[in-house]
């Protein structure tokens, strides 16, 4: 696994699973937050959630790497701001996208039209989510399956953790049925199927 | 107090790598589109300017002071402005960052920037902050609102009820008569209105809101021809409080639709516009004939107006016991000075509602938020026109909060049967 970049809608499931520490340590590879989304998420401060104090510590510890647009980065993330709203994205999603596109690492977005984008323009780029971190072979090891359902769990309820459809076998098996119902974010055909 | 306004609709791109701009009102006519995205060399230098100057303006930032924190020389700064110097994408990342805003929220095309900021000013005296606060967030929604119905292709329905100017005279005698007449006109007849955001909305196509803010504001009013009128009302008011706002703020509509005003807490104003907009909200919310007759109903065989009495009669009308107990002053059902008795001997309390009402007492009669913007945000989210950082920022929602509200607002499974398909 290479360098991943994280967008901000990651790094709010990754606080609200409570094991966000836990999960980049066994990331088998270099952890980036780009500076939009780091001003993004020190902008919410309202929620209460605080999830810039959290990847403050990251950053700290090592954990996470910040990374700074470069010429070629800027370029990119111009192309992907301005222009028709349908078009274009928000500035943290737009320097995730453009900073993993330049340093030829795989941006970690839930965001459907933010992947949507990125993929059409960058289709070499492997785009992952919160879900393809918890499922890693790396990161399963290293936290077990009781400790990880409920981390999966807690990002689901806490956050509405957003699933893709190729996914949500895997998210039901690690938190099971009972607790899938209790998820809103999940579509209802998981929650009561 | 009434603080006033006048309301100014700013302006945008409609085509690609033009200079053309459109009013608000006629953006809707122009669709289409590039579908790839442009350069910031593509968009107009006097656009981006302006869009540039009521961003530092609501950042409360003077040129001298946004110049000095963004590295620029204050003539460098006015030249971007006024559309003389294509800005750079560092310092337009800059100056983003610096008015608390995003790159993308500056220049994408489709956006709308309103600003009521510079009239509100001009009234002199102290700048309020929590007054500027207020009317930056209804511009804030209303901006968002008008972008996303363009982005979905929506004609806003407008039934902008007749003006009826303010009149020499006793102010609340023709308040009683235009609120009685706006009902007829409406169609509602004379019974209490049970969710007055939903007729404000659906039945008038007034632009609401209902947010939580500062406390010390109830709401605020404004109206431009191209977007029509738009009401903020403070979330963390009480329901029936919440709904005295929104009929007040529907006496300005149709006494003083071209003042915009911010209605602050506190004894109620002294002018003509406020005594007569407080009038028509008690009149419009407790018709007097239907006040009359329920009063009659529900004191039937008393003596004495009881705490009972005025509990049970608020709940009908859904306002608060205070409103209700005035108006019976107002309507010579009560004694006056009936209320001061009240607040003088414990006043009515939340527990003797529980009492009287049980369940109902706790119920939300007035829903805690407009629902017309949610939907709206919601379907573009859908059809990915907008993505979740663009609509988080656009309607000034926390992440987690928006994606409750976007989990609400999914169809249930079996919705999307071809049965309840809408006809196109």
């Amino acid at each position: 696994m290479g360098t991943i970049v994280l967008d901000a809608s990651v790094i709010i499931n990754l606080n609200a699973s409570r094991i966000a520490d836990a999960v980049l340590a066994a990331w088998p590879g270099r952890v980036v937050i780009v500076e939009d989304t780091l001003l993004e998420l020190r902008e919410d401060i309202r929620s209460g959630r605080n999830d810039a104090a959290m990847v403050a510590g990251l950053i700290a510890s090592g954990r996470l790497t910040r990374g700074t647009l470069n010429e070629a980065g800027l370029r990119l993330f111009e192309s992907l701001v301005i222009g028709p709203a349908a078009e274009t994205l928000d500035d943290g999603e737009a320097a995730t996208i453009a900073f993993a596109a330049v340093a030829g690492a795989s941006p970690v977005i839930d965001e459907r039209k933010g992947r949507r984008i990125g993929q059409n323009r960058f289709p070499s780029l492997t785009f992952l989510n919160t879900t393809d971190l918890f499922a890693a072979d790396a990161v399963q090891a290293a936290i077990g399956a009781a400790a990880l359902g409920d981390a999966v769990f807690q990002a689901l309820r806490d956050a509405r953790m957003r699933v893709p459809p190729e996914r949500l076998g895997w998210v039901v098996a690690a938190i099971g049925r009972d607790r899938a119902r209790l998820c809103p974010s999940l579509p209802a055909s998981v929650r009561d199927p | 107090m009434w603080w006033c306004a006048s309301w100014r609709s700013y302006e945008r791109r409609n085509e690609e790598n033009t200079d053309i701009v459109a009013k608000v009102s006629d953006v809707r006519a122009m669709g289409g589109g590039a579908t790839m995205s442009a350069g910031l060399e593509h968009i107009a230098t006097d656009n981006l300017g302006e869009r540039l100057r009521i961003a530092r303006d609501a950042a409360k930032l003077t040129q001298a002071e946004a110049a000095a924190s963004a590295g620029l020389a204050r003539t460098t700064l006015v030249a971007i402005e006024h559309g003389q110097r294509r800005v750079r994408m560092e310092e337009l990342r800059t100056l983003a960052r610096l008015y608390g805003t995003t790159v993308n929220g500056l220049s994408r095309r489709d956006a709308i920037h309103l600003d009521l900021a510079p009239q509100f000013r001009k009234l002199g005296g102290a700048v309020d902050p929590v007054v500027e606060d207020a009317t930056r967030l209804l511009a804030d929604l209303v901006s968002a609102e008008v972008e996303l119905e363009n982005l979905l292709g929506i004609q806003r329905t407008r039934n902008d009820p007749p003006r009826r100017p303010i009149l020499p005279g006793d102010v609340t005698i023709q308040a009683e008569q235009d609120a009685t007449e706006l009902r007829q006109w409406l169609g509602i007849g004379a019974g209490p209105v049970l969710d007055i955001v939903s007729l404000l909305e659906l039945r008038i196509g007034a632009r609401v809101f209902v947010r939580q803010f500062d406390g010390k504001i109830s709401g605020a009013f404004a109206f431009d021809d191209a977007v029509g009128a738009c009401i903020l009302i403070n979330g963390n008011h009480r329901p029936e409080r919440r709904a005295h706002t929104a009929a007040h703020e529907l006496g300005h509509f149709v006494s003083t639709r071209d003042r915009p005003d911010i209605l602050r807490d506190g004894p109620p104003g002294q002018a003509r516009s406020e005594r007569y907009a407080n009038a028509f909200a008690s009149a419009f919310l407790t018709p007097a004939r239907t006040t009359m007759q329920l009063f009659q109903d529900i004191t039937a065989g008393s003596s004495h107006l009881s705490r009972r009495h005025v509990i049970l009669l608020a709940h009908m009308f859904g306002v608060s016991r205070e409103a209700l107990v005035r108006r019976l002053e107002a309507l010579k059902l009560a004694r006056p000075g009936t209320w001061d008795w009240f607040q003088d001997h414990d006043g009515i309390t939340d527990v003797q509602a529980r009492q009287v009402l049980g369940d109902a007492a706790g119920q939300d009669s007035v829903p805690p938020v407009s629902q017309r913007l949610n939907l709206l945000a919601a379907e573009v989210w859908r059809r990915e026109l907008l993505s979740e950082g663009q609509l988080a920022r656009l309607l000034r929602m926390d992440r987690v909060a928006l994606r409750a509200m976007l989990d609400d607002l999914e169809p249930a499974g079996d919705e999307a049967a071809d049965a309840l398909r809408l006809r196109g």
